[in-house]
C-alpha cells in the first residue's frame, strides 16, 4: 500500500489553503446546483407520472389490440373480466378500474357540445381519476344507477345547463346508426383548468353500452403504489391478460405528454451539466497552477526514479481529495434545501394558477424535490468524476515535466 | 584509485549540446573518464563548465548528444523514458544543492517516499528509521523540512539518497547553501558512506574545503576534462561511530 504515496497527496492539498478552499467550494456549489436540478427532476417524474397516471391513463393500461395505432374509442377487450382479474391480482397495485369511451354529441335545448363520453364504474373510477372528486355541485355517480352523468363545470356552462337538467347525448351506434339517450346531470366536477372541464363527461358502464351498443370494457386502468415499478409490473401483467389485449405505461398512452416531460428533463439536465464542466474548468485551471508551481518538485520525483504513471496518480489522487472535500461540503449545503424542496416545494401557484393542464393532464401547481439515499452516491459521483476528469490534463503535464530541464530551469 | 574495481561509468567522447532558439550551445564537448566503484570524486571547474551537464548525463536524466555514456553496464543513449527512470530508483542516489525535501512530507517519510517508490513493504518505515538513525538524524525523524535547518536538511537528503543502498551517488554542489562546520559534516558523512558501504560518490563542487575530502578531482573547462587528479584525500578523515556525527580533530 502506498501510504506515504497518500499522505504525500493528501497535505500536498494543504499547501495553497486559500486555492484549496475556494476549489473546495467550486465543487461545493456545482454539487449542490447538481443535487437540487437532479432533485427536481426526479420530484417531476414523480409528479408527472402521477398526474399522468390520475389524469385518466393509469400507471399502465390494457387496451384492445390495435387501439395504440388507431386510437379507436369503439375497440373493445377480448376479455376485459379477465384482464380486470389480472391486474387485481398483482402485487403493488393500488386501484383498479374499467372504462370505456364513445364520440357523443350533447344538446340542451340550442346548445351542444362535442365529447367524448366515458362510461364507468362509479366505485372504483374515483380512485384512479381523481378530478371527479373535486364535485363543485352534487354527487358523484351511484353504483348501479342509469340515466345519471357527471359533467365538467365547462361542459354545463357551455349546454347552459344546471344540476338536474337533462341533457341528451347522441352517438354513432354499433351498426352506424344514430343512437340517443337522455342523461340527468347529478354532479359537476371543477378542476381549475377551463379545458379538462370542458371535457369531463361521465355516465356509468352500462349506460354507455346502452347507448353505443357496444358491449363489454374498452379499457383496465391501473394505478400502481409505486410509479417507478410500471415497467415491472407491466412485464408481470402482460402475459397474463387475455390474447390480443395489450399493456401500455401511462407514457405509451400520452406520448405528448412524456415527450414533453423528457424534453424538461434533457434542458435542465443539460443546466446541470454545463454547472459542472464551467466547475470543472476551475478545478482544472487551480490543479494546473499547483502543478505548475511545484514543476521542480516533480522534476526532484522523477530524478529519484518516479515513473510517469505514479505522477499521474498522484495529482488524480490529489484531485480525488478535492472532490471527496467538495462532495462532502456540495451535500452539506444541498441536503437542507433539497429537504426543503421535498417538504415545501417550489410554489409556481403565482404563475399558473391553481392548476394547469397540458395534453389533457392537469399539473399541480407546487413541484416538490424528491430527497433520498440516492443523494450520496449522486453527489460523491458527481463530485469525484469531475476533479479526477479536472486533473487529467494537469496530471499528464506533471508527469511529462523533464527532470534535466526542470532541474536547470529551477537553478 | 583501484583499476580493478568495477566501472561504474565509462565516458567517451562523451558530448552535449544545447540548443536554445537557433543557437546551439556546447555544454560538454567529448568527454573520456571512467569512474570505479568505491571513488569519492570531485567534479571542479568554473561555472557553465559543464559540471551539472555531465551528472545530469551520468544520473540518466538526459541522453548525450553524441559520444558513448555507460552507467553500471547500461547505454545511457539506448535507454527509453521509463527505463532511464527505473535505471535511477535502483541505482543511483541524488543529492542536490537545494536539499529539493517534499515539503509535506517528514524527513522520515521523505527517506521511506524513495523505498516505497522501489517497492519496499512494510519493513521500509524501520529500514528508514535506520538509515537516518545510521546518519545521526533519529532525534528529527518526525520533523517536516521547514522545521529543519540547511545542514540538516541535506544530511535528510543524503539520507533519503543512500537508502535503498544505490551503488552510485551524485551530488551537484550539496554544499553550497550550507556553512563550513555542516559542510563538514556532510563530506565526513558522505565519505563515510561511500567506505562503509562501497557507494561510489561524483559530487561537484566550486569550495576547496570539500574538494579537500576528495580522493579523485576532475577538472572541467569548457566541457572537457582539463585536468585528472589522484589524491589521498588531504582532509583528516577517519570513520567514528554515528557517521557525520562529528568531524575528526586535526592532528596537532
Amino acid at each position: 500500500m502506498a501510504w506515504v504515496s497518500s499522505k504525500y497527496a493528501f497535505r500536498s492539498v494543504g499547501r495553497n489553503l486559500r486555492r484549496t478552499a475556494l476549489s473546495v467550494l467550486g465543487i461545493g456549489i456545482g454539487c449542490t446546483l447538481a443535487l437540487v436540478t437532479e432533485s427536481i427532476n426526479r420530484g417531476r417524474d414523480e409528479l408527472f407520472a402521477r398526474m399522468g397516471a390520475y389524469s385518466g391513463a393509469g400507471h399502465l393500461r390494457v387496451v384492445p389490440g390495435g387501439w395504440r395505432l388507431r386510437r379507436d374509442p369503439r375497440l373493445r377487450l377480448a376479455d376485459g373480466k379477465r384482464d380486470l382479474e389480472a391486474a387485481r391480482s398483482l402485487p403493488g397495485v393500488a386501484a383498479v378500474t374499467v372504462r370505456a369511451r364513445a364520440q357523443v354529441l350533447l344538446a340542451m335545448g340550442t346548445h351542444v357540445v362535442p365529447l367524448e363520453m366515458v362510461g364507468v364504474d362509479p366505485e372504483n373510477e374515483p380512485r384512479t381519476y381523481r378530478f371527479v372528486q373535486n364535485l363543485e355541485e352534487g354527487r358523484y355517480l351511484a353504483p348501479g344507477e342509469s340515466g345519471a352523468a357527471v359533467v365538467g363545470r365547462a361542459v354545463a356552462e357551455r349546454l347552459r345547463a344546471e344540476l338536474d337538467d337533462d341533457i341528451l347525448a347522441t352517438a354513432v351506434g354499433k351498426d352506424g346508426d344514430i343512437e340517443a339517450a337522455l342523461f340527468r346531470i347529478v354532479g359537476i366536477v371543477a378542476t381549475g383548468s377551463e379545458d379538462l372541464d370542458a371535457s369531463i363527461c361521465q355516465v356509468t358502464l352500462d349506460d354507455l353500452e346502452a347507448l353505443t351498443g357496444l358491449p363489454s370494457v374498452a379499457e383496465v386502468a391501473v394505478i400502481l403504489e409505486d410509479w417507478q415499478a410500471s415497467e415491472s409490473t407491466r412485464a408481470l401483467l402482460a402475459p397474463r391478460v387475455a390474447p390480443g389485449d395489450e399493456v401500455l405505461t401511462w407514457g405509451e398512452i400520452a406520448p405528448e405528454f412524456q415527450g414533453h416531460m423528457e424534453q424538461d428533463k434533457a434542458a435542465s439536465r443539460f443546466i446541470g451539466f454545463l454547472i459542472i464542466v464551467i466547475v470543472l474548468l476551475g478545478v482544472a485551471s487551480a490543479q494546473l497552477a499547483a502543478v505548475l508551481e511545484r514543476r521542480r518538485e516533480f522534476a526532484v520525483l522523477s530524478a529519484l526514479g518516479m515513473q510517469a504513471g505514479h505522477m499521474v496518480r498522484l495529482v488524480l489522487q490529489e484531485g480525488l481529495t478535492l472532490g471527496f472535500f467538495g462532495g462532502a461540503l456540495g451535500f452539506a449545503l444541498g441536503a437542507p434545501l433539497v429537504w426543503h424542496l421535498a417538504s415545501a416545494g417550489l410554489d409556481f401557484r403565482e404563475y399558473m394558477g391553481s392548476s394547469y393542464s397540458f395534453q389533457g393532464v392537469v399539473l399541480e401547481p407546487i413541484l416538490y424535490g424528491d430527497f433520498g439515499i440516492w443523494m450520496i452516491p449522486y453527489v460523491l459521483l458527481i463530485a469525484v468524476g469531475a476533479t479526477l476528469a479536472a486533473s487529467l490534463y494537469p496530471a499528464w503535464f506533471a508527469a511529462r515535466t523533464d527532470p534535466a530541464v526542470a532541474l536547470r530551469v529551477a537553478q | 584509485m583501484n583499476e580493478n574495481a568495477e566501472k561504474i561509468v565509462v565516458a567517451r567522447g562523451l558530448t552535449k549540446t544545447f540548443r536554445i532558439g537557433k543557437l546551439e550551445v556546447p555544454a560538454l564537448r567529448g568527454v573520456d573518464l571512467v569512474i570505479h566503484q568505491g571513488e569519492f570524486m570531485a567534479l571542479v571547474g568554473p561555472s557553465g563548465s559543464g559540471k551539472t551537464t555531465f551528472l545530469n548525463l551520468v544520473g540518466a536524466l538526459d541522453k548525450p548528444t553524441e559520444g558513448e555514456l555507460t552507467v553500471l553496464g547500461r547505454r545511457v543513449a539506448e535507454l527509453s523514458k521509463r527505463e532511464r527512470a527505473e535505471l535511477r530508483l535502483r541505482s543511483l542516489g541524488f543529492v542536490f544543492q537545494a536539499y529539493n525535501l517534499v515539503p509535506v512530507l517528514t524527513a522520515l517519510e521523505n527517506v521511506e517516499f524513495v523505498l516505497e517508490l522501489r517497492g519496499m513493504g512494510s519493513e521500509r518505515r524501520a529500514r528508514a528509521l535506520e538509515v537516518l538513525d545510521e546518519l545521526g538524524l533519529e532525534d528529527i525523524a518526525h520533523r517536516k523540512p521547514a522545521e529543519l535547518s540547511g545542514g540538516q536538511q541535506q544530511r535528510v537528503a543524503v539520507a533519503r539518497a543512500v537508502a535503498a543502498r544505490p551503488k552510485l551517488v551524485l551530488a551537484d554542489e550539496p554544499t553550497a547553501n550550507l556553512d563550513g562546520e555542516n559542510a563538514e559534516i556532510l563530506m565526513h558523512m558522505m565519505r563515510d558512506l561511500g567506505e562503509q558501504h562501497g557507494m561510489t560518490f561524483i559530487f561537484s563542487t566550486h569550495d576547496p574545503r570539500v574538494v579537500a575530502h576528495a580522493v579523485r578531482v576532475v577538472t572541467l573547462v569548457d566541457g572537457r576534462v582539463a585536468r585528472d587528479e589522484a589524491k589521498p584525500g588531504e582532509a583528516p578523515h577517519e570513520v567514528v561511530p554515528g557517521i557525520g556525527k562529528a568531524p575528526a580533530p586535526p592532528e596537532a
